[in-house]
This record gives structure tokens, C-alpha cells and sequence, in this order.
């Protein structure tokens, strides 16, 4: 049986419904910041709950332009998780400041304990990252930053829908990011992403920042980048957010049958859960014994499975001269030799998870 | 930025009106011509969802890289950052000077100061290129490169600006966001200098349905560098040499712009052929004092036509009443924009472009122009100065 990693060649295979109003627009000829653009960014702030959200160019630009509007600027140091994918430190690094990375725990995400270490007189934010799908401990990280003054941006390109209690994933920080790309939870035809804040003068700021500064076509206030979502993703977005639940639902129950199955197994670890937290399943990830051997008895088997990220930021060729040794972070390295991601999505049948388990566990009898 | 917001809805307001005779642009129409070609040529990437950095990607910048006479084309996500990008990998970045023209579009300057670099102008000439003259006057020993912009699509003086550049050993990074195609003495633009930045908007000669932008260049190690740079500083999925950026272009915009490519020479052709009309009947009228025509060995590609003229306002004015949409690029130089303010410079600084800026024109010029619109438009001109 195959049982693919992505669902992307189902997802568009009857595209005729957006095509459709792709061909308006093309009409329309409204490409740069259209209306479709505007009902987008509506739409999406009324789905978080949040006063505004502005689409930008990526997911790591909305992590940037933040950093920019939060007034982070070269000199200071910006904590984040060791294990996220490369662009939170790379967003951090290009505006000119340090990224602090700071270890994770057995779920996967930034240890809240481990903060307070890493604060210095330079510290001015955190970004804590939302990987898989999952959402960090926003209470603690939250009380954390408002005891020294830092601000908290969250990279919630993965998690879009994720909710604690019922507040959604992005609009706990000053600035929530996400990305819209093909991999990603609400996902367009290419590179896109979006600002959630409920800040007007961050608004107001990231509105230039996207669009070369430009208060109106013939006015430039400030020098600023080029960097819109373009309308044609907006097109696409609009068509797929009244349909995001059911997605998400599915990869949940997807992830709620894994999660009973596989820790009946014991060389398998499931992730701490946080039995208030909406996980909406971006990645499905626990940790493996012979990690490797077991994706090759999968992947033989027709189940693709991933691992993300195999080498934590600090040992990456990019992080060299913040001087880090492998050591500095014990719990990401000894998990990112563990880590397996199973397909979770939305076209997953009750037939494939069934047969990725029983392969799972055919493999450690 | 509401503002910006209304003013923008106002004028597509104002080109939309039915009683519209000359719109400035015409979308529309090009995608009429084409539309099912592109239909075409975007449905595998919707069923394989190689939306990012997919074949159709590899496929276009190979054939641009054939066409723009370079060797390596990479797409980006727009023609700022196409120059950003490019002066990031040559190492240009705090305490560099940089020289580049006034009055070009604001992303020239913003894409120098993104790098940490100081924009350090150079005025214009008659032409609206970059006056060579005057760089080497602007030459410091901060100065690490020049940026010229083939305004207009006319392209820059590149003889002289390559022998100042190599007299002096500053990098050239070229702005052809406005001259795809051009050629300067039977020499393709963006072939002349270390890169070259194009831009893809839909206002663009060759444009897409979106943002999106390229890099040329013949360097190896540059090429090298700006792969990493344009994709979160990849080597491989999992490796991360550099901290970069994330700057692709999209693989649907990929897919349109190799379609439209086939047809930019015949495009470019036509509306080389309205320039020329337009060149010929508005010469000598009362009142202009400038059409823009090629020398010998310019081919421009009138991305715009922008003439001088006498009460440019009112003549805007006139023409929009009688039903032909026009524009102004730009109205306000960039050294007296706000953003500007800290780089010190004051009215009188470039005389030539500050003149200019009171009495520029743009003419609508597109290949879908109809022989009787092109009279139209001439008829009316000559009218409001008889």
C-alpha cells in the first residue's frame, strides 16, 4: 500500500472552481494588493480572532518585518527554539541581530525553564516557534517576557488553527507570523504570508515595510523592501479557508488514532500533549529506536516518512560563528536522531494509517 | 497606507471607466490573446504541486538566460530584490557606497540601503539614463559599485560606465527592471555588468500575474552564492550554510512568463513601432521639448514613452477628458522623497531630474494599441497646443 507524505497531488486535482476566479482577477488586472488580497487578510484575521493580518511575501518575511516593526535592530539578541526550521534564525540574523537558541523538551518545543538562562542585557524578544502544528507553553513564555520587558513574536507558520484554551496559535505575541507555502497548513500556489497583530501603529508599519514604503503611489516614507502576497494567492486562500477545520480535523484524527497506537509500542515515544491545546498536526512526529532503519523498512513498504530537521540550527554551517559545539543542547540533538514524521493529512484513508502502524510495529517485533 | 489603498482603487476606477478611449494599460486584452496557452502550461503544476522552485522554474531560466545572451538566470521574488540580492552577494553592505540615478523607481535605492549601503546619486541626462559624467564625480573610496538603470527600457550608457567601473574597480550591478530585452550596441542589457536585476510585475514588457523577479549573471561564484542567498542559505533540505532569505520566484509565475517570453520580441516590436509614430508626429509640436527616439546603437524597449512637455498638469488633465489615461514616473525625485531625508540631499541637488519631474509624460504604449488610438492620442496632443 502507498502512503504518501504530501497530500498536494490531491489537493488540487479539480482546480476548475478557483481557476475560475483566477481568470477574473487575470481580467481585472487587480494583481499588486487587490481586493482579493484585502477580503483575504479579513478573512484571515476574523479566523484567528486578531484586529489585523497583512499578507507578505513569506512566512520568513513576515518573521522580519515583525522583528523590524518590534524595533530590533543590530546589537540585540532575539531567544528562540534550537530545533525550528532555518528561516526563524535567519529572520533574526538579517536584521542584524543575535539569535539565542534555547534547547526544547519532550514536547518538542522550547523549554520555558531554559529562558531565563539565556536573557542577557541585550535580549529585547523571543520567538517561540509552534513547530508541527503543536503550540508552546504560551502562559509561561508570556509571564516570562512580561517580566523583563522582551516581546514575543510567534512563529506560527506551522500552526495555523493551533489553540490553548481556545485562543488560536499567533495571537498571544505581539505579532503572530504564518506562512501560506504549498507545505504548509492553508497553503496557496507558491510563496505567501501573512502578519497577525492587534497593534495599530505594527500595522501601520508592516503596511509600509511590504510595499517599498510607500504611503501612496507617488510618496515614500520610509525605505522599505518589496514584498507583498500576491493577489493571485489571495485568490486561492479565500477558497480554501472556509473548508481549514475539516483539513485540520482530519490530520487530528489521524494524529489521535497514531497517538494511541504507537504508544502501545516501546520503541516508540509520543510527545508530551497538552490535554487543553488544539494541536492541529502540521508534522506528525514522535521518536523512534533505530530511527533510520525504520524509515528504510517504510519507505520499503510504500509509507513515506520524513525527518524535520535532522541537524539542529546550532551545529548548522550558518550558526559557525556563534561559536556553538555539539553538547550545548542535549535535548534537540540526542531527538533529532530520533525524530520520524508519519503521513497525517487530510487524504489519509482509516485503511493507511492502519497499515503505517501495523508496518511500524512489523518492524521493532 | 488607506490612503494608498483609496488612491489606488481611484485610479483603477479611472482606467476601468467604459468611456475610457486610451486606458494606460490593458491587461486584459494580452491575456485574452494567450490565455489558454497559459491555461496550459500552469495545469501540471497545479496537479503535481511543483508550486515551489519546480521544473517549470529550471525551464524558464534556462530559456531566459538564452535569451538575455548570460549564463545564469535565477528567479527571485521581485526586482527589488533582484538588486538587494545581487549587492548582498558581492559583499556590498555597511559603510559601501553605492551610485545609481535619482530619479529611477524608489526600489533602486531601497534595495541599497536594504544592504546597509548608502544610495549616492548621480543626476540624469536628457535621456532620463544616468549621466557617466557625473559618477565619476561621485566616486569616493567608499564607493564599491554602480547601479545603473536602464530607465524607460532605453538602455544606459554602458561604454562609458563599464570603463569608469573598471577604471576605478567597482562592481556594475544593472537595473533592467523596465528594459527586458534592450540592446545597447547589438548587446543585450543585463549581459554587461557583474549582475543585473529584471522585474517580472505585471506592469513590466514581460510580465506575470503577480511579483516576481530575476538575477543574471555570467559568474560562477556569484551564481554560487545567490542560490543560497534567494533559498534560506540551502545547500541540500537539510543543511544551512548561510543564513539567507526567502526569495523565489513561483513556479505558476515561471510557467506564465516562459509562455509570454515567445511573444515579447513580436510584442517588443510593436510598441518599438508606436514609439516611433509617436517619435515622428509629436517632434517639433509647440510645446514639447522632448521624444524620446533610439541613437544608432540603442534598441529601447519603451517599457514607458515619456515626452516634456509645456503645462504638463493641464495637458494630463485634457487628455484624461478626452478619454486617454496617462502618468507621471515619477513625480517626486527620490533624493527630495521623506525617506530620503537622511541622506542630506536638498532641492537643486540634480537639476536635471528636478526639471524633469515638473514636465514628464508617459504615453500609453502597449502592443494591443490600435492604430486609431495611437492618432488619437497624437491628434489630442497636438490639439491641446494648437
Amino acid at each position: 500500500m502507498e502512503v504518501p507524505y504530501s497530500y498536494l497531488k490531491e489537493q488540487f486535482a479539480s482546480p476548475d472552481a478557483i481557476l475560475a476566479d483566477v481568470k477574473k482577477l487575470v481580467q481585472s488586472g487587480d494583481f499588486t494588493i487587490g481586493k482579493a488580497l484585502e477580503e483575504f487578510e479579513k478573512r484571515f484575521a476574523s479566523y484567528l480572532g486578531a484586529k489585523y493580518a497583512i499578507g507578505v511575501g513569506t512566512g520568513t518575511d513576515a518573521l522580519r518585518f515583525s522583528l523590524m516593526a518590534a524595533g530590533i535592530k543590530p546589537g540585540d539578541e532575539v531567544i528562540t527554539a534550537v530545533n525550528t526550521f532555518y528561516s526563524t534564525a535567519a529572520a533574526i540574523a538579517t536584521v542584524g541581530a543575535k539569535p539565542v537558541f534555547v534547547d526544547i523538551d519532550d514536547s518538542l518545543l522550547m523549554n520555558p525553564d531554559l529562558i531565563e538562562k539565556a536573557i542577557t542585557k541585550k535580549t529585547k524578544a523571543i520567538i517561540p516557534v509552534h513547530l508541527h502544528g503543536l503550540l508552546s507553553e504560551m502562559k509561561n513564555i508570556s509571564s516570562i517576557a512580561k517580566k523583563h520587558g522582551l516581546v514575543i513574536i510567534e512563529d506560527s507558520c506551522q500552526s495555523l488553527g493551533a489553540t490553548i484554551e481556545g485562543k488560536k496559535a499567533g495571537t498571544f505575541g505581539l505579532t503572530g507570523c504564518f506562512s501560506l507555502h504549498p507545505l504548509k497548513p492553508l497553503n496557496v500556489w507558491g510563496d505567501a504570508g501573512v502578519v497577525v497583530t492587534d497593534s495599530d501603529t505594527v500595522k501601520e508599519r508592516i503596511l509600509l515595510l511590504r510595499n517599498n514604503g510607500l504611503k501612496n503611489r507617488d510618496e515614500c516614507e520610509e525605505y522599505a523592501y518589496n514584498c507583498r502576497m500576491d493577489t493571485l494567492q489571495a485568490v486561492v486562500g479565500n477558497h480554501l479557508i472556509p473548508d481549514l477545520d475539516k483539513v485540520l480535523e482530519a490530520k487530528i484524527a489521524n494524529a489521535k488514532f497514531y497517538d494511541k497506537e504507537l504508544a502501545k509500542i516501546k520503541q516508540i515515544k509520543v510527545p508530551a500533549r497538552d490535554k487543553s491545546a488544539r494541536y492541529v498536526f502540521h508534522n506528525y512526529v514522535v521518536m523512534a529506536e533505530k530511527r533510520d532503519a525504520l524509515i528504510a523498512h517504510l519507505q520499503k513498504n510504500g509509507v513515506s516518512a520524513k525527518i524535520h530537521y535532522p541537524i539542529p540550527l546550532h551545529l548548522q554551517k550558518a550558526s559557525k560563528y556563534l561559536g556553538h559545539k555539539a553538547g550545548d543542547f542535549p535535548v534537540a540533538e540526542a531527538q533529532a536522531k530520533k525524530i520520524i514524521s508519519l503521513p497525517v493529512h487530510q487524504y489519509i484513508t482509516k485503511e493507511q494509517r492502519e497499515f503505517v502502524v501495523k508496518m511500524i510495529k512489523e518492524f521493532y517485533k | 497606507m488607506s490612503k494608498s489603498k483609496e488612491d489606488k482603487m481611484q485610479e483603477s476606477k479611472k482606467e476601468a471607466k467604459p468611456e475610457m478611449k486610451v486606458p494606460y494599460t490593458n491587461f486584459k486584452q494580452q491575456y485574452e490573446s494567450i490565455g489558454k496557452e497559459i491555461l496550459s502550461a500552469i495545469t501540471p503544476i497545479l496537479a503535481n504541486g511543483d508550486f515551489v522552485m519546480g521544473d517549470a522554474v529550471k525551464r524558464f531560466e534556462e530559456k531566459f538566460a538564452s535569451y538575455s545572451q548570460c549564463k545564469y538566470v535565477v528567479g527571485v521574488a521581485n526586482g527589488t530584490d533582484a538588486l538587494f540580492l545581487s549587492m548582498k552577494a558581492l559583499g556590498i553592505g555597511n559603510g559601501d557606497e553605492v551610485i545609481t540615478p535619482p530619479n529611477s523607481f524608489l526600489a533602486t535605492a531601497a534595495a541599497i540601503i536594504a544592504t546597509g549601503a548608502t544610495p549616492v546619486f548621480a543626476d540624469a541626462r536628457e535621456d532620463y539614463n544616468i549621466d557617466p559624467e557625473l559618477i565619476e564625480k561621485a566616486i569616493t573610496k567608499k564607493t564599491k559599485a554602480i547601479l545603473p538603470v536602464h530607465l524607460t527600457g532605453r538602455p544606459a550608457d554602458m561604454d562609458k560606465i563599464m570603463e569608469i567601473a573598471k577604471k576605478h574597480k567597482l562592481f556594475v550591478i544593472e537595473d533592467a527592471a523596465q528594459a527586458v530585452g534592450a540592446e545597447y550596441k547589438g548587446k543585450k542589457v543585463g549581459s554587461f555588468g557583474d549582475a543585473c536585476g529584471f522585474s517580472l510585475h505585471p506592469l513590466k514588457n514581460l510580465n506575470i500575474a503577480g511579483d516576481g523577479g530575476l538575477i543574471t549573471t555570467n559568474s560562477d561564484e556569484l551564481f554560487k552564492k545567490l542560490t543560497l542567498l534567494h533559498n534560506h542559505g540551502l545547500k541540500n533540505r537539510d543543511e544551512c550554510e548561510c543564513w539567507g532569505f526567502n526569495s523565489r520566484l513561483d513556479s505558476i509565475h515561471a510557467a506564465i512568463a516562459e509562455v509570454k517570453l515567445k511573444y515579447l520580441d513580436s510584442w517588443t516590436g510593436k510598441i518599438r513601432k508606436i514609439a516611433k509614430t509617436y517619435a515622428k508626429e509629436l517632434k517639433g509640436v509647440k510645446g514639447i521639448s522632448y521624444v524620446p527616439v533610439d541613437k544608432p546603437y540603442e534598441k529601447a524597449v519603451y517599457h514607458t514613452f515619456i515626452i516634456q512637455c509645456d503645462k504638463r498638469d493641464e495637458l494630463q488633465q485634457y487628455l484624461l477628458k478626452k478619454g486617454i489615461g496617462t502618468k507621471i514616473h515619477y513625480p517626486i525625485p527620490i533624493h527630495l522623497q521623506k525617506s530620503a531625508a537622511s541622506l542630506g540631499y536638498k532641492e537643486g541637488d540634480f537639476p536635471m531630474t528636478e526639471k524633469q519631474a515638473k514636465r514628464i509624460l508617459s504615453l500609453p504604449i502597449y502592443p494591443e494599441l490600435t492604430a486609431e488610438q495611437i492618432s488619437l492620442v497624437i491628434k489630442e496632443i497636438k490639439g491641446f497646443y494648437k
